[in-house]
């Protein structure tokens, strides 16, 4: 297991695997980040209930650009060059919640809720990784997207207690979204996983990861009346 | 040290740019909650800025 702190300066003595995980890392979370305003902005900054609801689509948007930022100057400084990400069809973003559109208030709370806590938690894997640059743009990062996620988990309460029609619809997007969020872990067997581990480029399994997350998210799912989806039907990576 | 993407801190500082100016939109809307008309002009100034980047004509932005 490698247990030493990579600066930019380092990296060039590098071994290749360590190169080449950095730079796939960085390029999928640079996806993720961009990707998130790309399935929304279009649909629901017209379509939100309020003007205020409006604006925080607009600001939540303006964050995850900056994350986007933060993650493509990391990656540009080690000649991974992620600016293509920006101008990608959203059908292929990698990973497969950022594909498609946000056409409906309730799939957008839940989003926020179910899928920028899994976004948390990506981000949390690189907690006391090696590469101390992307260590340091971290907490900035997870800040806000705690934000997103506490906006997600009060819209979706709001449709709850708005009443039964508010609630079916609250369900039915945790139906879709949450079984996405369970994928976006990646494959219980995968082998990446484990060398990204391995260069201490992340900390816990896939599996892990997404136990951690069921563990979190389905107390929360049944404390304001919904029911967690079954964990296995639906998932294309197990 | 690793050869850098050009441009990387163009569009680092393209992007910071436009960060900046969204906040700086929607500062103004949440800070008039109760003036529709700057609320209106908020959410406007939101979508155009955000039109530009959703658009990702990266090598427009930075020429």
């Amino acid at each position: 297991m490698f247990t030493d702190k990579i600066e930019l300066k380092d990296f060039d003595k590098m071994d290749p695997e360590y190169k080449d995980l950095l730079g796939h890392v960085l390029t999928i979370q640079a996806d993720c980040e961009i990707g998130g305003p790309h399935l929304y902005v279009e649909t629901m900054l017209p379509a939100a209930p309020t003007k205020l609801d409006q604006l925080i689509v607009a600001r939540t948007a303006a964050e995850e650009i900056d994350h986007f930022r933060k993650i493509a100057r990391v990656a540009g400084d080690i000649g991974v060059d992620v600016s293509f990400v920006l101008s990608q069809p959203n059908e292929k973003r990698f990973v497969d919640s950022f594909r498609g559109l946000i056409t409906t208030w309730e799939d957008n709370a839940v989003f926020g809720f179910l899928i920028d806590r899994v976004g948390r938690y990506q981000l949390e894997e690189f907690y006391d990784c090696s590469y101390l640059p992307l260590q340091r743009i971290l907490p900035d990062i997870v800040t806000e997207e705690l934000g997103h996620i506490e906006y997600g988990y009060n819209k979706t309460l709001e449709l709850i207690v708005s009443g039964d029609e508010g609630k079916a619809k609250a369900q039915k997007a945790v139906d879709c979204w949450y079984v996405r969020a369970l994928d976006m872990f990646g494959r219980a067997d995968s082998k990446k996983s484990e060398r990204y581990r391995h260069w201490g480029l992340k900390r816990r399994t896939n599996q892990q990861a997404r136990e951690d997350y069921m563990n979190e998210v389905g107390p929360i799912l049944k404390q304001i009346g919904l029911t967690v989806p079954d964990p296995n039907k639906g998932r294309r990576y197990m | 040290m690793p050869q850098a993407v050009p441009n990387t801190e163009k569009l680092d500082e393209h992007l910071l740019e436009v960060v900046r100016a969204l906040h700086g939109a929607v500062k103004q809307g949440v800070s008039h909650k109760e003036d529709p008309k700057i609320m209106d002009k908020a959410i406007h100034d939101s979508k155009d800025i955000l039109d530009v980047i959703m658009a990702g004509n990266v090598k427009e932005w930075l020429n």
